[in-house]
């Protein structure tokens, strides 16, 4: 198949044996092995937790009473009490939401349809931008209760024990936000360049899909972050 | 569908209308296994009080179900070639041990910090 590739001068040469490694170009197979090392980074931090939480077991604070609350401004009441993991599914359901917007602006760069990709990436970007928001809300939310990387109010003995809860969730939470953060930086530039035709000129339109593997990468992480310190 | 090395290749309409069925028909299906896990888990925790050991392997699975799916349909693993899916698949068996290492690594500390408790 690596002889029918647009790129003509390519064709022969391409990685210099006539075609690509598992029929998948050099861009993709380095961004799924930079993914695979990000992956490992995440899991480093996650394994940290485990253990960490393993140690302070008796201690540890339920989830349900650290994230009980609705932290949205201007909602009448100053807080939604009482509702636990309402606010994290909802981030969740905004991160997924986005996720699907960029597969559907991947399909759509398939078909060399050039407002199809705009019209996709804008809504991904929103989502990456409203999951950042919530992000804020919710850390301010926690600093406002006490919490911070060397205290942590919720601990079953009330005196600031396990004190690596704080410094876990703001620095694992924070990486993942990292990400995102960077994912929305690379979604504005993807949505300029090809407005400006960038892709449509080059003939394919490859750097989506690639930024749209790192994209759903941070959505997987989040399933993960999700599960280890919100549901567990 | 099988390469996507064909760069300006565009698929056929019927094609490209099932490719997006298929990802709106999985975005339903991860929306509702979160609300599902969320409704589990409160359900579990909060109203019947029931011990969380076996809600935790419930959910790990659920969880797991997730990564994959978003793996196999969004990041499009399960039209990529065999070889190219075992080259990601493979390194994450070594986070199964590294997972049971660490998780042991933590309870031998806890017992540690009891028998200096004690002294």
């Amino acid at each position: 198949m690596a002889t029918a590739t647009a790129h003509n001068d390519e064709s022969t040469t391409l990685w210099n044996g006539g075609g690509s490694p598992f029929k998948v170009s050099y861009g993709k197979i380095m961004i799924w092995y930079f993914l695979i090392n990000d992956t490992f980074t995440f899991a480093s931090f996650l394994l940290a937790y485990g253990a960490i939480r393993y140690t302070n077991l008796d201690i540890w604070p339920k989830s349900s009473e650290v994230f009980s609350s609705v932290p949205i401004p201007f909602a009448g009441i100053d807080k939604l009490e009482h509702l636990p993991l309402v606010f994290v599914s909802i981030m969740t359901f905004i991160l997924i939401f986005s996720s699907w917007t960029m597969v559907r602006a991947v399909q759509e760069g398939h078909q060399m349809n050039k407002y199809g990709v705009i019209k996709w990436l804008i809504p991904t970007i929103m989502g990456g931008l409203a999951f950042l928001s919530c992000q804020y809300l919710e850390w301010s939310h926690l600093i406002e209760e006490g919490m911070s990387l060397t205290y942590c109010p919720f601990g079953k003995l009330g005196n600031g024990d396990p004190v690596s809860f704080g410094a876990l969730f703001f620095l694992i939470t924070g990486f993942h936000g990292l990400h995102v953060l960077f994912g929305v930086i690379l979604n504005s530039w993807l949505c300029y360049e090809t407005a400006n035709g960038t892709f449509q000129k080059r003939g394919h339109y490859e750097m989506v899909e690639k930024i749209g593997l790192f994209w759903h990468f941070v959505d997987l992480v989040w399933v993960y972050v999700f599960l280890c310190f919100y549901l567990l | 569908m099988s390469s996507h090395e064909e760069h300006g290749h565009i698929l056929p309409e019927a094609e490209y209308k099932a490719g997006v069925k298929d990802v709106g028909k999985w975005i339903i299906i991860l929306g509702v296994v979160t609300v599902v896990e969320v409704l589990f888990a409160i359900a579990w925790m909060e109203w019947f009080k029931l011990p969380k050991r076996p809600l935790n392997i419930i959910l790990i699975f659920m969880s797991l179900f997730k990564a994959v799916s978003i793996m196999a349909v969004f990041m499009h693993v399960k039209h990529e070639k065999k070889g190219f899916i075992l080259t990601i698949a493979i390194p994450f068996l070594f986070l199964i041990w590294a997972i049971i290492a660490f998780l042991w690594e933590g309870n031998c500390w806890r017992h540690y910090q009891e028998l200096i408790n004690y002294f």
